[in-house]
């Protein structure tokens, strides 16, 4: 037998611009009303808190060293280059200057963002997915237990708590490895990077940065819940799945990134 | 009692149920029998609440489940079970689990000693072993699975049992031991079944009555020995089949 016969076919084209307007207007509608769900179900936290603890574990303990890596690495990078680039027109300590602005601002949770669309979009995406393609989301409703309560609100609230704390620490690697590059390769002083670290710090772009990482972690589980729920149509329909929740959680992702450092140019 | 009264449903410009009209007496089992896409098992999903029908009445007892309110609707959903064709049992929990997970507890505890009590009860009554409970879904067989998803839909004392195909995938022995356990449930629990299947030999043995839907409409509703006599192209047609493969087997 050819393997070509498990190639799934292109997408049909019929239709074209209308057809795939009418999809993505009818998946923010299912999206709206997701979100409306969860806001009603809100109040069944005697249900939905237990799970809600053990995706904050799953999502937040698992992810840390990846997100510590990707951080730390993306922290080094910086450094290393506004070494090599500033330092022979501007004084040393500006290096700490430009740190702490990248890594809090940008580098942390937008670094932490795309792990976890990786991570956690894509398994949420491929895991309601597949439930949904094999009924078992409609045997849950058939038990009387509410999807939203037991599957999207512990995802989605897991999500909001732990994001944050892994960014906070991204960022804290991220700084740390910065510092350690900037002594090494600038060269530079603790003191020296300290006097630039706290000429750019205010409190607001920390607390900017943890509002990022709770934006961008309830963005990529609900994305990811909503794909998965829609999925129809066997394997192909779980691929289909997991590939709109990375995509979607991406785009979603950085767009609030830009509104969200914009409101930094207003109230910072 | 079921009762369903000029039921509709559409999905685009296709409409599957064009006016069912059905009752099932209390306590009896009705076999619904036709060919794989005509909407037997949209019926069974707009009964239990899964789908919503355009048009049409369903009762279940007393109640006109689109005119009573949303709790009065639930709770009566609630009294049912649903089998579903491949089982569709939650493979991230064990066999105990996603019995217990049909129980109508909201804190779900499935450590309970209650829920433990009922849970080894429903696996007697679904003839698996105690050692089958910690396993998942994944290690079962598919004629286990079924019996997990039958346990699932009895473990809260449901007055109703919908099933989907449920001898669909198994081999001849599994899916005569399922038959039976059909049958056995009605006549010593009482409740009251409804069994989607386009295997005719399936609905002469588990239904006390057999309906046949084709082209979205109830085309004959007959008590099951009187199926064999009944002069309909589709039972014609199942039929010959029946006979043919009986010669080739």
């Amino acid at each position: 037998m050819s393997l070509d016969l498990f190639i799934p076919p292109p997408p049909s084209n019929v239709g074209g611009f209308g057809r795939r307007t009418g999809a993505a207007l009818e998946a923010v509608g299912a999206a709206t009303s997701l979100a409306w769900a969860c806001c009603r179900a809100l109040r069944r936290g005697r249900d939905y808190l237990p799970l809600a603890y053990a995706q904050v574990w799953d999502i937040g303990i698992a992810s840390l060293p990846l997100v510590l890596l990707v951080a730390m690495i993306s922290g080094a990078v910086t450094s290393e280059q506004t070494g090599y680039q500033y330092t022979s027109t501007l004084p040393p300590w500006i290096v700490g200057s430009v740190i702490t602005a990248s890594v809090l601002t940008e580098l942390g949770p937008l670094s932490t963002g795309l792990v976890l669309v990786g991570r956690v979009g894509a398994r949420f995406g491929a895991e309601l997915g597949a439930m949904s393609v094999t009924e078992q989301i409609q045997a849950l409703r058939t038990v009387g237990r509410d999807p939203v309560v037991y599957l999207v609100l512990p995802r989605v609230l897991g999500a909001l708590v732990a994001v944050p704390a892994l960014v906070a620490l991204a960022d804290a690697g991220g700084m740390l490895a910065g510092w350690a590059v900037a002594l090494i390769r600038v060269p530079i002083t603790t003191s020296e990077f300290a006097v630039g670290a706290r000429a750019y710090f205010r409190p607001f772009i920390l607390y900017l940065s943890l509002i990022k990482g709770a934006v961008f972690g309830v963005s990529i589980a609900f994305i990811a819940c909503a794909a998965g729920l829609r999925a129809t149509g066997g394997a192909a329909g779980v691929g289909r799945a997991t590939t709109m929740s990375v995509v979607v959680a991406t785009v979603v992702m950085m767009i609030s990134d830009l509104l969200l450092t914009r409101l930094l140019r207003v109230f910072g | 009692m079921i009762r369903l009264e000029r039921v509709r449903k559409r999905f685009g410009a296709h409409e599957v149920l064009r006016g069912v009209t059905l009752s099932v007496r209390a306590g009896s089992t009705l076999a619904l029998l036709g060919p794989s896409g005509v909407g037997k098992s949209v019926l069974l999903k707009t009964l239990i609440g899964l789908l919503e029908p355009d048009d049409g009445e369903i009762w279940v007892g007393d109640l006109e489940l689109g005119g009573a309110s949303r709790e009065a609707a639930e709770s009566v959903r609630r009294t049912m079970g649903y089998v579903f064709q491949y089982s569709a049992l939650f493979d991230s929990l064990t066999v105990a689990e996603n019995i217990l997970l049909g129980l109508d507890d909201r804190a779900w505890r499935p450590e309970s000693p209650a829920s433990r009590a009922r849970l080894q009860e429903c696996l007697r009554w679904v003839k698996l072993a105690p050692e089958v409970a910690p396993q998942y879904p994944a290690e079962l067989s598919g004629g286990m699975q079924k019996r997990v998803a039958i346990a699932r839909a009895i473990v809260a004392e449901q007055r109703y049992l919908l099933y989907d195909e449920p001898t669909a995938g198994l081999d001849p022995l599994n899916a005569e031991n399922i038959a039976r356990l059909i049958r056995r449930l009605q006549r010593e629990l009482g409740v009251t079944s409804i069994v989607v299947t386009h295997d005719f030999e399936l609905a002469k043995h588990v239904g006390d009555q057999v309906a046949i839907l084709d082209g979205g409409r109830i085309v004959a509703d007959v008590p099951a020995p009187a199926l064999d006599a009944l002069d309909h192209p589709m039972v014609r047609a199942f039929r010959h089949w029946h006979q043919r493969a009986e010669v080739v087997g």
